[in-house]
């Protein structure tokens, strides 16, 4: 056999586990999950109906309604942590006291589990008995105690505040590892020049830290379009469908309507949207040549 | 080199490890699961009878499945689809058994003794019935009624010898019981199925209905006196003002918290939230008074849940579960359940025991429950807009009051369409 | 001088602030898991107690058999790590040298499958579990969830791995190692941090992960701490502070994993993937 064919076959073994794990996992489920999206369920009686779910899903107020809620909380939040992410970030990087204990201390909402993190605040929120209501009242920020799952606004609000405090922590990471990688000399040099630190974050930390703010933005997106268990734990998509995210519709479609057919198809349907995001948001912010992976 | 190889000897160890954790072959084993196993009020009760039954049908194994209420549906959809359900399962019957997920038990209970059989009205057995087949033996259930703060009701100058028997009455009485920190009541509107429960009792308390005879149409804004219940209920949260803050998250949950905590003087509740109220401030004992719903009909009916076991469609054992279910609906555990955790038995022949005769409040709601109308109503897609739609709809009009018929007629429209389309 | 000694008070004063905001609920978490029950739904509510205690602990751990779910969270998390780092390591290395062109392809392959939505994927895998009769088996757990951090644990890898200058891989065929010993005894050690970090992602992705564990385990001893912990939410009834509790209970070990490693994660970051 020649060199590199027996290299090939190398190289195949390699990477042979890992496709045919994907395959068992990721494959087999996906295709099951398309080929249920072409049928009509009830329960375990099946029959073949096209593209009907589709059809139907695509003209439900509901679907429409659900992806608009999903946009802007996927908007906001992915918003929200690079910015606060960031600020973080280059707030801790100047740091030198306790370093360690810091950052672990900033890293404990991403700890825990989201579910488990959710019920805390739940518990925080309570409009009667939680400590929320009662710090507000007490240092006259409101008058009365505020339904803060309990209004369409407010709801939102808190599922966005509760999914930034989730998220901020992992961004924050990400960024003060790329912090440290940037040459000091570069900050050395346009200080010289007079640079005001505007100048510099501007001209320096920004371009050095562009590949990593795609890469964190783009897992941050897919990540936060996909998030069920804040949500669903905190509001169950409610007051009045105001926090109902495509997740949440999916889930209540397929478990509390047994509507696995019509559940599938929206899946599919928040696959193709998540594509579309993750591929424009690629294309919006994509790095200079030669800097790819 | 060694490195390596210990490397790949411990990966190959774990493997086995993991694989070998195969549950062990016992003689029978049943799967059990319902919601309720997680309920610490319940706990002691179902320890005692899996205990109880194992000894006296050796061979036989009841595996409890614990699961948060929240997610035992779902955690039984997935079983069930995969042909894996527990034996042994306390489900919305309707809905299973559309879905084809429960095994009809009729000839189980046909080969029963007389005795047995009749402990069960036909009514009780027809709520657990699908197109005509027993999908699942009633075990337990809850009356609906109002239960009173008796100190807070006394210190508003009112007397718990009268309770409220008409809206006009409760009225009154709401206004005078709100006041200095506390309510009178809560109005139910979380997205649980608790929220249509409380409307349905409202509503069936004026003399409407939410449906027609067979499930086909709905008509929550049709009927004129439905609408007039539900501008009535939700306006107590809204411009009369006698209900606690925050109605869109109100759930059983909450509103028991509320009354334990006295900051509710009323709750539209059934029995088991007198054990659950009692539970959380034992300073409540003795506290609490029940009277039925206040109504604007004479002999309106009020509400009664019903819990059924049921056989999954994909047991193996179908006698040994139905032999479980048989022994659970006995009784014994029945005035068990009633007693400790206020679960009201659904066994006729019950009313005599001098167990539940002792209990006054028992005693009260069993009287109450004489003439109730029972729950969850009979469509495959209950679950679905008992939780969803019709929540929804009771959401939107709290926070928009002014809009409520609009927003009823919408959700008779869109239940309309899915009941037909089942 | 001045401005600078103004620049680090002010940053103090931001950190103390950010830090409040962000450590009040796990203050307030633990200070519900030590109130006895009748303090929790005390108007206006204690910061701190005097009745404070370990009774809720007590409570969470001897009438549930939490031991039991944390042996169970501590393997599966473990399992999980090894085969996801094992997998991810091998298709990095595979990628980087042999198919150089397929790396970028192959990542974004992964983010792909990231991208389906959780619910949709439980009912057939519980299926094809169950068929093969591993359902309740620490096999089936582990197996789903190695792929919950793979996207991220490639990604990361491949950029370590293409740091290793294919020099050392010659200089090891030289010496007559075949392409796994290079692979195991050479290559994985240089990219040391990169594993750790990964691993480290991967067991906490593993620890916190819920709806798979509660579908596929039916059996109590089974369980793992994320399932355990919500089983005590009863739509019906929660006891807030055992539940704090056992909230706190979930989450201690992940936090002593991280305070040891931190800087092993930081270190990755920073060196590995991160030039892009």
């Amino acid at each position: 056999m020649r060199q590199w064919q027996k290299r090939r076959l190398v190289g195949y073994a390699f990477i042979g586990p890992v496709f045919l794990f994907l395959c068992v996992v990721v494959v087999f489920p996906l295709t099951h999950a398309f080929w249920i999206s072409l049928q009509r369920t009830r329960g375990l009686a099946t029959s073949f109906v096209g593209t009907a779910n589709y059809q139907r899903a695509l003209t439900d107020d509901a679907f429409w309604h659900s992806l608009s809620v999903s946009v802007q909380f996927t908007v906001a939040c992915v918003t929200l942590h690079m910015l606060i992410g960031l600020c973080l970030a280059l707030l801790l990087n100047e740091i030198r006291f306790a370093k360690t204990a810091l950052r672990v201390a900033f890293l404990t909402p991403w700890m825990v589990a989201p579910a488990v993190g959710a019920t805390i605040w739940l518990w925080l929120l309570e409009p009667q008995f939680g400590v929320v209501n009662y710090l507000l009242m007490s240092i006259g920020a409101i008058d009365a105690p505020l339904a803060w799952l309990g209004t369409p606004g407010l709801a939102f609000l808190s599922v966005v505040a509760v999914d930034v405090w989730r998220g901020v922590p992992f961004v924050m990471l990400l960024i003060l590892a790329g912090l440290q990688t940037i040459p000091r000399d570069q900050y050395e040099a346009a200080a010289m020049d007079g640079a005001s630190a505007w100048q510099r974050f501007r001209y320096i930390t920004l371009p050095n830290l562009r590949y990593l703010l795609v890469v964190a933005s783009t897992l941050d997106i897919i990540n936060t379009i996909r998030h069920y268990d804040i949500i669903g734990v905190m509001t169950a998509g409610g007051p009045a469908g105001a926090t109902e995210v495509l997740p949440v519709l999916l889930y209540n479609t397929a478990f509390r309507g047994n509507r696995f057919g019509e559940a599938a198809a929206i899946g599919v349907l928040l696959l193709l949207i998540v594509l579309a995001f993750a591929v424009f948001h690629i294309r919006l912010t994509k790095p200079e040549q030669g800097s790819a992976p | 080199m060694r490195s390596t190889k210990t490397l790949a000897a411990l990966a190959a160890a774990t493997l086995c490890a993991t694989l070998g954790t195969a549950t062990a072959q016992q003689p029978i084993v049943l799967q059990w699961q319902t919601a309720n196993l997680t309920e610490k009020q319940y706990e002691p009760i179902w320890k005692a009878t899996i205990a109880e039954f194992e000894a006296a049908n050796p061979g036989i194994k009841v595996e409890p499945v614990l699961v948060a209420r929240k997610d035992h549906w779902t955690k039984f959809v997935a079983a069930a689809l995969a042909k894996q359900a527990p034996c042994i399962v306390s489900v919305d019957v309707a809905t299973a058994a559309y879905n084809g997920y429960l095994m009809p038990i009729d000839k189980y209970m046909q080969a029963e003794p007389n005795d047995f059989r009749g402990a069960w009205s036909s009514d009780m057995l027809s709520a657990a019935k699908w197109k005509g087949k027993l999908y699942g033996l009633p075990i337990w259930g809850g009356t609906y009624a109002e239960i009173y703060n008796r100190e807070m009701v006394v210190k508003a100058g009112l007397d718990p010898a009268n309770p409220p028997k008409t809206w006009s009455d409760y009225l009154s009485w709401s206004k005078k019981l709100t006041g200095d920190g506390s309510w009178a009541t809560a109005v139910l509107g979380g997205k649980t199925d608790t929220t249509t429960r409380v409307l349905l009792t409202w509503i069936w308390s004026n003399g409407g209905e939410a449906f027609n005879a067979d499930m086909t149409e709905a008509t929550f804004a049709k009927d004129p006196k439905s609408l007039e219940a539900i501008k009535f209920y939700l306006g107590l949260a809204g411009k009369q003002g006698v209900a606690a803050p925050a109605p869109t998250t109100t759930n059983y949950l909450e509103q028991t918290n509320l009354f334990a905590q006295g900051k509710i003087a009323t709750m539209r509740n059934a029995y088991w939230a007198v054990a659950k109220v009692n539970d959380d401030n034992p300073a409540m004992k003795g506290n609490m008074f029940v009277a039925p719903i206040p109504a604007n009909k004479a002999n309106a009916p009020t509400m009664s849940t019903m819990t059924a076991s049921s056989i999954s469609a994909s047991c193996p054992h179908p006698e040994a579960a139905w032999k479980f279910i048989k022994f659970d609906s006995g009784k014994k555990w029945s005035i068990e359940r009633a007693r400790v955790a206020n679960w009201m038995p659904l066994r006729n022949d019950l009313a005599n025991d001098p167990q539940v005769k002792a209990d006054p409040l028992l005693a009260q709601f069993v009287q109450i429950g004489t003439h109730a109308r029972s729950y969850p109503l009979p469509s495959p897609i209950w679950a679905e807009i008992a939780a969803g739609d019709i929540v929804d709809a009771v959401q939107r009009a709290l926070l928009q009051p002014e809009k409520t018929e609009e927003i009823f007629r919408e959700l008779d429209a869109r239940l309309t369409k899915k009941l037909r389309d089942v | 001088m001045h401005r600078a000694r103004h620049a680090n008070a002010a940053r103090g004063i931001m950190v103390v602030v950010a830090l409040a905001l962000v450590m009040f609920p796990f203050y307030w978490m633990i200070n519900t898991s030590l109130k006895p029950a009748s303090e929790i739904f005390l108007s206006p509510p204690t910061f701190v107690s005097s009745n404070w205690s370990l009774d809720a602990y007590v409570t969470v751990l001897t009438e549930r058999p939490f031991a039991r779910y944390f042996l169970n969270s501590l393997v599966v998390s473990l399992g999980t790590t090894a085969l996801s780092v094992i997998l991810a390591a091998f298709a990095a290395y595979g990628f980087t040298r042999f198919f150089p062109r397929g790396a970028t392809p192959f990542v974004v392959f992964l983010l792909f499958t990231k991208m389906l939505p959780e619910t949709l994927l439980i009912i057939p895998y519980f299926q094809l579990m169950a068929s093969v009769g591993l359902l309740n088996s620490y096999f089936a757990l582990i197996l789903a969830y190695s792929s919950f951090a793979l996207p991220f644990s490639v990604w990361m890898l491949i950029g370590f791995f293409r740091s290793i200058p294919r020099d050392i891989d010659e200089a090891a065929k030289i010496d007559g190692a075949s392409y796994l010993q290079t692979f195991f005894m050479v290559i994985l050690p240089l990219a040391r941090p990169g594993l750790v970090a990964v691993g480290l992602f991967t067991f906490l992705i593993a620890w916190n992960s819920y709806l798979w564990a509660l579908v596929l385990t039916t059996d109590a001893s089974m369980h793992v701490l994320s399932v355990g912990v919500a089983n005590m939410v009863g739509e019906y009834r929660v006891q807030w502070n055992e539940l704090m509790a056992a909230a706190v209970i979930a989450a201690v070990p992940v936090m002593v994993l991280f305070s040891l490693l931190e800087r092993h994660l930081v270190n990755a970051i920073t060196s590995g993937a991160v030039k892009g």
